[in-house]
């Protein structure tokens, strides 16, 4: 499927039996690992709500979903692939294209990307080179385009450095957003993109197409949102299955997801009625913030909080791959055209609490919703994940801490590679927060 | 009522023997290849210096970074709630327990209330632990330890990178290279390490008293640096290698008499 045309700048030539080989181990790994993943969401919740079924078979990234893609696409749907969320999927979706998110959570094609970038580089970075290099992704290997917007440094070059074999369309965002000209430069950035889909998928954005398009996604939001509220009480639901339908959107039908995860909530709310818990309501409620987390490797923190010894629940998260996804609707006034591309820029840009943003008052908007979220979900301690090479996400953390300390809810910055070794240090140190919290509790 | 601790290191595994809340004996061995064993071996040798059986103590508790592979275990606590327990109860007025060992650094801060609150490991690199001064010694062609009382006849300071155990050592030869004396050398191994840990205590916030805890707090040198670095006073208790075991120990008396089994 790769394009023999493009002369590579970036990335050095694999012959194609190192590939195949690179490309066969991993999958097979990965197989493996979301199945395990599975059993222990399972294991860790006997219990499981019924509509999980439908997650956990989506869950498989070389499974049910790529193939119903591909069959679209065969049909002269095209696939337009994303990066960061600020990449308007309205748009992909008013175009009738195919919307995916791109983002490699493999861990081990973090070491193929290593022989194009230095170590140092975040492994998220890395492993999107790696998986595209070795044609490991379906979702990336079934993308027509990519969507790469400027936000962090690692974002900004891994977009060069994946045109040696895609068609890259760069989306330069703002740094300090709270400003009119900011707003009004992001917004043609949006416009300029509806025309470069357009041009593309050869299919034009109309006045009704792009409001399907929005209302659709408002139901989504609506579906995501009632999901997340469902966690606010005593815990009726998994972090890591609430995580895993959240996630799923990225790669889901859109209006599937939305259905499936409406089932899913009045399923919760019945439990919620009977007062069927999940696990103690005494457990001790975590958020976790800071670097997205990809399945299905990167799963491990969740997976350590929730099978720890004191164990914890996640009841939220302020994660990209995470609650962040479709935390905010694009609102309308007035059903033009020109209200409808605005307000999909404003939903973009304003709502992100991505720290690639900073203001007067530094990513003010992040601690708000932070704090916001620790309060109404009644959160006892917050995990601020950070992977090696994630700057910006490693230099907000004293300027958080501070913030929670202040509402007396500690905070443990926890760091890791994209590796399975470390998993034995990280456990020491998450139950040791776990712990704090469950004595914090007893007092 | 005896309770005992066992802290199982990634160099060695140690037992402490507590009688209604008073240490009765100690006892540690080699971790090696099966910890198990030799958390056995270090309880068989605990227990025999007190002269009690097995059947005698009432619950076991372990900790330590092998602790799920404990044997007679009852239960589990956490390195760094461990190093609280034993501070505290070393030091009533401890508020920050800063423990190095072997292979990791760590720093617990408590509340008024003697509760822990916050605590900072440090990242993933042995260049703040232990075996850092070992493999300095190993390049110095000094004992270990030795190398303590060798940097503290320092008279100048000079400087090495402990970003990492492997560029520290290349450091360290090119200050042999520049003939640079051995106490010198020392004295650097030990102000590289103790800055990487100072500044990790910084960045936790320091609570007085501090609690200095771990095999690596029986290095003069490494003590006489901290102290510097930190510029406050550090509290040394006997044994500060057998902490982590007695922090264990006092976990299983606590459970004990709460009836938790």
């Amino acid at each position: 499927m790769k394009s023999e045309k493009i002369e590579k700048k970036y990335t050095p030539e694999i012959p194609t039996k190192e590939i195949e080989e690179l490309r066969n181990s991993i999958k097979t790994a990965s197989q493996k690992i979301m199945a395990e993943n599975i059993e222990r969401m399972k294991k860790t919740d006997p219990n499981r709500p019924e509509a999980m079924k439908y997650f956990d078979e989506i869950a498989n990234l070389f499974g049910k979903r790529p193939a119903e893609i591909l069959a679209e696409k065969e049909k002269g749907k095209k696939v337009i692939g994303y990066m960061c969320l600020f990449a308007p999927t309205e748009l992909i979706l008013a175009a009738d294209a195919i919307p995916v998110r791109v983002n490699s959570g493999w861990y081990d094609a973090s070491k193929v990307g290593d022989r194009v970038v230095p170590v140092e580089v975040c492994p998220v970075i890395r492993s999107t080179i790696g998986a595209e290099m070795i044609g490991l992704s379906p979702f990336l290997e079934l993308s027509d385009a990519l969507i790469s917007v400027l936000t962090c440094d690692g974002m900004t070059k891994l977009s060069e450095i994946l045109s040696d074999y895609k068609t890259i369309w760069g989306m330069n965002i703002p740094r300090v957003k709270d400003s009119a000209h900011s707003l009004r430069f992001w917004n043609d950035e949006i416009k300029l993109m509806k025309a470069q889909i357009e041009e593309f998928t050869g299919n034009k954005i109309t006045r009704k197409s792009l409001k399907e398009a929005i209302e659709q996604t408002q139901k989504a939001t609506k579906a995501f949102r009632r999901l997340q509220d469902l966690r606010k009480g005593p815990p009726v639901i998994m972090g890591r299955d609430a995580m895993l339908v959240n996630q799923a959107y990225l790669w889901d039908d859109k209006v599937r997801w939305t259905e499936k995860t409406e089932a899913l909530c009045d399923e919760l709310e019945k439990r919620v009625q009977r007062k069927d818990w999940v696990c103690s309501p005494e457990t001790p409620r975590v958020l976790i913030t800071g670097t997205p987390m990809f399945w299905p490797d990167n799963w491990k923190v969740p997976t350590l909080v929730e099978e720890a010894n004191p164990k914890g629940i996640i009841v939220a998260d302020e994660l990209c791959s995470g609650e962040r996804i479709l935390n905010d609707p694009v609102g309308v006034d007035e059903w033009t055209m020109d209200d409808m591309l605005n307000a999909i820029g404003e939903r973009y840009l304003m709502s992100s609490t991505c720290p690639c943003f900073t203001s007067s008052d530094g990513n003010e908007d992040r601690i708000n919703w932070l704090i916001n979220k620790v309060k109404e979900w009644n959160v006892q301690g917050v995990i601020y994940f950070v992977v090696r090479g994630c700057m910006l996400y490693g230099m907000e953390y004293n300027r958080i801490k501070k913030a929670l300390d202040k509402i007396n809810i500690p905070a443990y910055y926890l760091d890791t590679e994209y590796t399975r070794e470390d998993v034995g240090q990280m456990k020491t140190r998450v139950e040791a927060f776990l712990e704090m919290l469950t004595a914090r509790t007893e007092i | 009522m005896i309770t005992v601790g066992m802290d199982l290191g990634t160099q060695r595994v140690k037992a402490v023997v507590l009688k209604d809340d008073a240490v009765i004996s100690r006892g540690q061995a080699f971790s090696g290849f099966d910890p198990a064993k030799a958390a056995e071996e270090a309880v068989k040798e605990a227990l025999k210096d007190a002269d009690l059986k097995i059947s005698d103590v009432v619950y076991f508790v372990a900790t330590g970074s092998a602790m799920d592979m404990a044997p007679y275990s009852n239960g589990t606590v956490s390195t760094m709630g461990a190093d609280a327990k034993a501070g505290i109860y070393l030091f009533p007025k401890a508020r920050t327990i800063i423990d190095v060992g072997a292979e990791e650094a760590r720093a617990v801060k408590c509340d008024e209330k003697a509760v822990m609150v916050d605590f900072i490991v440090n990242e993933r690199c042995a260049a703040g632990a232990g075996t850092f001064i070992e493999a300095m010694a190993r390049a110095l062609e000094v004992k270990l330890e030795e190398m303590g009382p060798l940097s503290l006849k320092a008279e100048h300071a000079s400087s090495i990178n402990a970003s990492c155990v492997i560029f520290g050592e290349s450091d360290v030869v090119s200050l042999i290279h520049r003939q640079e004396s051995k106490p010198e050398i020392a004295r650097a191994v030990f102000d590289a390490m103790a800055d990487r840990i100072s500044s990790m205590v910084n960045r936790l916030g320091i609570n007085p008293d501090v609690v200095l805890i771990g095999g690596v707090a029986k290095d003069v040198g490494f003590v006489a640096s901290l102290k510097r670095k930190l510029g406050v006073d550090v509290l040394i208790p006997d044994f500060p290698d057998y902490a982590g075991a007695l922090g264990a120990a006092l976990t299983a008396a606590t459970r004990a008499k709460e009836g938790k089994k």
